[in-house]
């Protein structure tokens, strides 16, 4: 029994790879000395390591928040382009600007839907990034939801179905993993109340880690359902060694959208 | 009711913020600040939000439960809650936050202090939420 299990141990680590090393070995970059960008065997940059990419201040509280900032400031890294409006036709703003109205109630990702891509990143809950020679696996905490990411070249499959987190293929151009995301259903939010798409969406997601403790996340929507031009993005990931993902199990007592159905019916009867 | 609780009107600053996984000004109204002093009667360590009961005496001395939703749990232990230890049945509390626009006695907690004078953050600010 206990040769099976070290054997199935030595299997895991040669499955993961180089990539579990850096990860495991990850503690707290000095301020004055930064940290070179760890690689794989392969040398690609590797992203593996447990990042959050929004609400610091909500999941740490105030103080981490101004750590960062602080952080941020004395390293002259620039802060993230504001968000970009969603260009949506005029038939699709239409119905953002009634979901708005609606002041967000009628959100999927609140009746514990799986949250689409990209939301699910930029939630305030942390996610893993696991890299391995030929794919890559991100861990949300949020739904407790995974993604398993072909990185050997292969293509979409030609069976899918509409899905909530639709199906990744990533290459890499140069340090850059670039994640295409097609097969989504109509059922998420891109990235804000009422950011609606369609079944023809297509997500690209690009992953660099320019330092140490951070990833450039940079993302376009395309849909020419809703779209008139694709719509940009871009993050940062903040690296969090000590971290670690945690069950999340939203449905447990999702009673907010019983109340919810009252204010429906009192607020917006139709 | 007005001993306990005190409610003030106004607009407040309305940032952007975000909640767990809803919008905040669904069921909440960010102008209708509310702070209720009262004993923890009841607390939900729960996902997605959990749910603190505090009754809370009026002029009377009659009392009426309040019901105030927070982070969710995942929150609050990275923030230092304990489930059970930070905050317990029968603490003397106070908390600040929003009420709720439909029913009387729910709220959004943003803060809770305890009898020691310790302030701790429950829940997110007041704003559009649901990024």
């Amino acid at each position: 029994m206990l040769t099976r299990t070290l054997a199935s141990l030595a299997l895991l680590l040669a499955l993961a790879g180089t990539a579990a090393g850096p990860a495991l070995a990850q503690t707290a970059a000095p301020a004055t000395t930064p940290r070179p960008v760890p690689r794989t065997a392969d040398g690609k940059p590797d992203l593996s390591g447990i990042w959050i990419a929004g609400g610091i201040a909500l999941l740490f509280g105030e103080e981490e928040a101004a750590r960062i900032r602080a952080a941020d400031k004395a390293a002259g890294r620039p802060a993230p382009p504001p968000r970009e409006p969603p260009p949506y036709k005029p038939d699709a703003e239409k119905k953002r600007q009634e979901y708005l109205a609606r002041r967000g109630i009628d959100d999927p990702m609140a009746r514990c839907l799986l949250t689409g891509v990209p939301r699910i990143t930029v939630r305030p809950l942390p996610f893993e990034i696991v890299q391995l020679p030929t794919r890559v696996l991100i861990l949300y905490e949020i739904h407790h939801a995974f993604r398993i990411i072909p990185t050997d070249g292969r293509g979409h499959p030609d069976d899918l179905e509409p899905s909530y987190l639709g199906d990744s293929v990533a290459r890499w151009e140069g340090d850059t993993l670039v994640v295409d995301v097609t097969g989504f259903n109509d059922k998420t939010w891109l990235a804000g109340v009422g950011t609606i798409h369609s079944e023809k969406l297509r997500v690209t997601e690009r992953y660099r880690r320019d330092t140490y403790d951070t990833i450039i996340y940079d993302v376009t929507m395309e849909d020419p359902e809703v779209f008139t031009k694709p719509w940009h993005m871009q993050e940062t990931f903040r690296l969090r060694p000590n971290e670690r993902i945690r069950e999340y199990e939203c449905i447990e007592n999702n009673e907010d959208i019983v109340r919810w159905e009252k204010l429906l019916e009192t607020e917006f009867k139709k | 009711m007005r001993a306990a609780v005190l409610v003030a009107c106004g607009l407040l600053a309305g940032t952007a913020s975000l909640a767990a996984h809803h919008s905040f000004a669904a069921e909440y109204d960010g102008n209708l600040p509310v702070t209720v002093s009262g004993t923890v009667a009841k607390i939900d360590w729960l996902n997605p939000h959990i749910y603190v009961y505090v009754d809370a005496k009026d002029d009377q001395g009659k009392v009426a439960q309040w019901k105030f939703e927070g982070y969710p749990p995942n929150m609050l232990v990275r923030q230092g809650w304990k489930r059970d230890v930070t905050m317990k049945v029968g603490d003397s509390i106070t908390v600040f936050g929003w009420r709720a626009r439909l029913e009387p006695h729910l709220g959004a907690a943003r803060t809770i202090t305890f009898a020691d004078g310790r302030k701790l953050a429950a829940g997110p600010p007041a704003g559009t939420g649901g990024q």
